[in-house]
């Protein structure tokens, strides 16, 4: 693979060609915040805003987002200047006024100084939802598990994931990957008595065989049994005990 | 409502391609006056492209509706020429005479009541288009008489 080196925050490091920026800073120790990108999930990011940086190339100066802007020859990077700062503070505040009850988002607006949110929801906007639309669940669910159960509605303020219609999706196999890739903690799966709810449909959970555990939906058994032709008894028990 | 031969006959017009989703679904749109579930499930297995994908289309698209819509739709300009000559007043009256709300359908499916900002036509304020028949400088007295004559033709 090709190689270039890329200067971030004066120092030079070595990158593969069309790696983004986030990843080679955060391989060389250089936090930049982000939240809706997802170096597992090809169409992630671009979205929360909140990873905008310098890029300096040409003589010229742009802001950025660095995680699905490819580093190039001669690129040079400022994390860490007054206006990246600023610029990070009001994106943040943004986010905080549409979702208060976001702890990573408020936690991260700490981490940049005292954010007082300027702005506020009307009554009726306020509904406890911490989504900030980013899209991730819904392509980590289209490009990672390969099922698309649920997708972007609507459009503009009232943009959120959903399943069609907000009815239980029958396609969902109820692996709770949109849950985990959240960077918001949004989307709620509760588990109790061996059964999974997650977007409103309700998932028998298979027990492992050794420790009794419910482990894994039965439905995305089925799915991995039927698109890579695994045996079945594999899932008897679960990972600790294989 | 559950019989997709009437799907079939508008998807089969049309290549098996993605791209030619949201012209489908624009034909469902006119046949129906929206579009219905059971045509977003029949397209997705017809074309092979998930229901989830469809269904965001036809949330993000205005021109179409989920909902059924009236076999006519009157969308009264609320833009600011047309507010400060009159608009609430013909707005008011259609929601008086025809017994609906705002952005409803009547019971009897005829008519769909919308509330549009700006069609670009200031001079003829207030104005509400009827399908798409311009009618300017209306007043809430005359409205009922085009909405009836309309609802003749």
């Amino acid at each position: 693979m090709e190689k270039i080196s890329v200067k971030i925050d004066g120092r030079t490091f070595e990158a593969a060609k069309d790696q983004c920026i986030l990843e080679v800073a955060h391989e060389n120790g250089i936090y930049i915040p982000s939240l809706c990108y997802n170096s597992e999930v090809a169409s992630s990011g671009g979205s929360c805003r909140v990873c905008l940086v310098e890029a300096h190339q040409g003589g010229r100066m742009r802001l950025v987002t660095s995680c699905n802007y490819p580093v190039r020859k001669g690129l040079e990077v400022k994390t860490d200047t007054p206006l990246v700062h600023r610029i990070r503070r009001g994106v943040l505040e943004l986010l905080m006024a549409r979702v208060p009850d976001s702890e990573a988002i408020r936690e991260m607006a700490a981490a940049e100084g005292p954010t007082d949110v300027r702005f506020r929801l009307d009554e009726g906007e306020y509904d406890r939802y911490k989504c900030i639309a980013c899209a991730l669940c819904t392509n980590v669910c289209a490009d990672v598990v390969g099922v698309f159960a649920i997708g972007m509605v609507n459009r503009g303020a009232d943009k959120k994931p959903d399943t069609p219609y907000g009815k239980p999706s029958d396609v969902c196999i109820g692996c709770g990957a949109c849950a985990y890739a959240c960077p918001t903690g949004a989307i709620t799966m509760k588990e109790k008595d061996g059964v999974r709810r997650i977007w409103g449909r309700d998932f028998d959970m298979v027990t492992c065989s050794v420790c009794g555990t419910p482990y894994i939906p039965q439905a995305q058994v089925d799915w991995i049994v039927r698109t890579t032709g695994k045996d079945r008894s594999f899932f008897d028990k679960c990972p600790d005990h294989r | 409502m559950t019989d997709v031969t009437q799907f079939d006959s508008i998807i089969d017009r049309y290549e098996r391609s993605e791209e030619s989703l949201l012209a489908i679904l624009q034909d469902f749109q006119r046949e129906f006056h929206y579009v219905p579930e059971e045509g977003i499930r029949r397209l997705s297995e017809v074309m092979e492209v998930p229901e989830s994908k469809i269904y965001a289309m036809g949330t993000f698209y205005k021109a179409l509706s989920l909902t059924p819509r009236g076999r006519h739709t009157i969308k009264v300009c609320t833009g600011t020429a047309c507010h400060l000559k009159g608009a609430p007043q013909i707005l008011e009256t259609l929601e008086r005479e025809l017994e609906v709300k705002r952005n409803g359908t009547t019971t009897d499916g005829e008519f769909t009541l919308e509330c549009v900002n700006c069609v670009g036509a200031c001079a003829m304020a207030p104005l509400t288009v009827i399908d798409e028949e311009y009618h300017g400088q209306t007043r809430s007295s005359k409205i009922m008489d085009i909405v009836k004559k309309r609802a003749e033709s």
